[in-house]
């Protein structure tokens, strides 16, 4: 336990070391401030805008973040031979990757926290404004907003479990491949995963697929993540009170997942020579 | 053991091909061959970091790699490197937590560490801005850090001022004499020999000759040498009488070849009386680079 919390508090100070990534929360934090003054393109439903791309963009510069982040967690200590040191010390494999994973988690953690905060910033200032704007508006939809504010809350909150689960496949592609072709493969984990329900459809016999391709989208379909559980949008926008075991739902899946994607990096990285 | 990576074209194998060693506690044992013989990957081998592709080992008892041993090592790594953002003691304070040290005893023991590589005055200059020997003596102090029972050091004095090297060999000596073993590999083979007290000659991944320094030096026709300033035309002459051959060193200093300690003595104290000075008196020795040179079959030419 020691050597975890060790390795990945020094891994989130590091992190914060990287240009790269302050960049994109810096840019992140800039679209999100402000995205109010996008909303104009939708008159009427500008709060719904105002949702839309304050929760997409903490999602998109989020992604970014896990992925360039994840990627370069091990790759890192491998080059600079930080994890020599390391690993003569009474430190085991298994600590040391998951001393890793954390510190990245603890860094997107902080990262999706700092997005989030701008974004209720910019969603107190502006959201009874547009409710009014709505209202007044004559095809404008009307919001009410008993529980906007706690189901933002919980949607950062989800957009966080969701990039947990991203950071670790990164980690998991870095160790199988290279650090570049595992944030390709993220990339494209991540994509397809957003279109998990498609790939079900696909698979779907009444799609009419040939049997070959429908086993290999169901597959596809059982084993990648379904990334669009995590995007509650929608439900935000009609103001329904999200429920907790919704959130521990989703949240059980992702932790599932995490342990699994983890368990495989183990064996890999256990006999991998450093 | 035997790590082989790959194949060189002639189908030769790449690596350490045969390393047959055993290290005696409260010693400094010293790995030395050229460049690319497998130093290093020898090192890796005991840290666990890589794995032998056949044979095995162990520390203290315990197989290769396992976690129990590496409470009681220290590693200098070649050419270290450290997370930059934290300071000199910041550094230290984390290696040493890796082995749960904490309390006022520790802080001592930073302060002593520190003091030790001589880098208690920059303490609180982040590992960024070290310049390399700054890095190597932070990295000696790291390896220390718990007060290991056997230290693997990887040419620990490379990129040291001649002062630095200096205070490096003697905390390796300090090392050695509190009963601690020093496991020091190098090429720098004037460095290794008033240093080590075992040796073992690797070359192409093949250790070549192991055997105490003494052992290895030994010359079989062994003679010995007298360095004598100060002579006058006839004393040089009554030199060449009595030694088996003269050699000129600098203008007025000549080197006499004796077969026996006895002869090179009587010599001494006949050329005393005519107010010749005798600088030096020594067995001739064959050096390190010598015996190192013959082991790894000459200078290619
Ligand atoms: N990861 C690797 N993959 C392939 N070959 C390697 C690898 N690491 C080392 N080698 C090869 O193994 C041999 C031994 O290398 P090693 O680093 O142990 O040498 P060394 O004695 O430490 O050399 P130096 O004095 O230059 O530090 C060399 O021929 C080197 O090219
Ligand atoms: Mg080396």
């Amino acid at each position: 336990m020691r050597a975890i919390w060790l390795i990945a508090k020094a891994t989130f100070h590091e992190a914060w070391r990287r240009r790269f990534l302050n960049g994109i929360l810096v840019f992140g934090i800039l679209i999100i401030g402000s995205s109010w003054t996008f909303t104009y393109l939708q008159p009427g439903a500008e709060l719904k805008m105002l949702i839309d791309t304050g929760l997409g963009a903490i999602r998109f510069f989020g992604m970014l973040i896990a992925i360039f982040l994840g990627v370069r967690l091990i790759p890192d200590e491998l080059e600079k031979q930080t994890i020599h040191t390391l690993l003569a010390k009474p430190v085991t494999r298994a600590q040391f990757m998951l001393g890793k994973f954390f510190g990245g988690v603890a860094t997107v953690f902080a990262n999706v926290a700092l997005m989030g905060i701008t974004f209720f910033i910019v969603y107190t200032i502006k959201a009874s404004q547009f409710q009014k704007i709505a209202a007044e508006a004559e095809e404008g939809a009307t919001y009410t907003m008993i529980f906007m504010s706690a189901n933002i809350a919980k949607a950062i909150g989800l957009a966080f479990f969701e990039l947990t689960v991203l950071v670790g496949i990164a980690v998991l592609a870095s160790i199988l491949f290279s650090w570049i072709l595992g944030a390709i493969f993220s990339f494209f984990i991540y994509f397809v995963g957003q279109m998990a329900d498609f790939l079900r459809e696909l698979s779907s016999p009444e799609h009419g697929a040939d049997p070959v391709s429908s086993i290999i989208f169901g597959v596809l379909y059982r084993i990648l993540p379904h990334f669009e559980i995590f995007d509650i949008r929608e439900k935000i926008l009609m103001d329904d009170l999200v429920p907790w075991s919704l959130l521990g739902n989703i949240t059980a899946q992702a932790i599932i997942y995490i342990v699994v994607i983890l368990m495989i990096g183990y064996l890999v990285f256990n006999e991998r020579e450093v | 053991m035997a790590k082989i990576y790959t194949h060189d074209l002639e189908g030769n194998p790449v690596g350490l091909i045969d390393l047959s060693l055993e290290v005696e506690e409260g010693q400094i044992f010293g790995l030395v061959g050229p460049n690319g013989s497998g130093k290093t990957t020898t090192l890796k081998l005991f840290l666990g970091l890589i794995f032998p592709t056949s044979g095995s080992g162990e520390v203290f008892g315990y197989p290769l790699g396992s976690p129990v041993y590496k409470e009681r090592i220290g590693f200098v790594p070649e050419g270290p490197y450290f997370y930059d953002h934290l300071n000199a003691v910041e550094l230290l304070r984390f290696y040493g937590s890796l082995f749960g040290l904490t309390g006022p005893s520790f802080q001592d023991r930073i302060e002593h560490l520190l003091r030790l590589v001589g880098m208690w005055d920059r303490r609180d200059r982040k590992v960024a801005d070290y310049s390399r020997g700054m890095l190597q003596r932070i990295a000696l102090a790291q390896g220390l850090i718990n007060d290991p029972d056997i230290v693997f050091m990887d040419e620990p004095t490379a990129g040291l001022d001649p002062i630095g090297a200096i205070q490096i060999r003697e905390v390796i000596r300090q090392i050695r004499n509190e009963g601690k073993t020093v496991f020091l590999c190098s090429h720098l083979l004037k460095e290794m020999e008033p240093l080590c007290d075992t040796v073992a000659i690797l070359n192409h991944g093949v250790v070549c000759r192991t055997g105490t320094m003494r052992e290895l030096l030994a010359d079989e026709d062994s003679c010995y040498l007298a360095t004598f300033r100060g002579l006058s035309e006839s004393s040089l002459q009554q030199l060449q009488s009595l030694a088996v051959s003269v050699e000129q060193q600098q203008e007025d200093t000549y080197i006499g070849n004796f077969r026996d300690q006895n002869s090179a003595v009587a010599a001494a104290q006949a050329l005393a009386t005519g107010g010749v000075e005798l600088l030096e008196l020594h067995p001739h020795q064959l050096s390190l680079e010598e015996v190192f040179i013959e082991a790894v079959g000459g200078i290619p030419q």
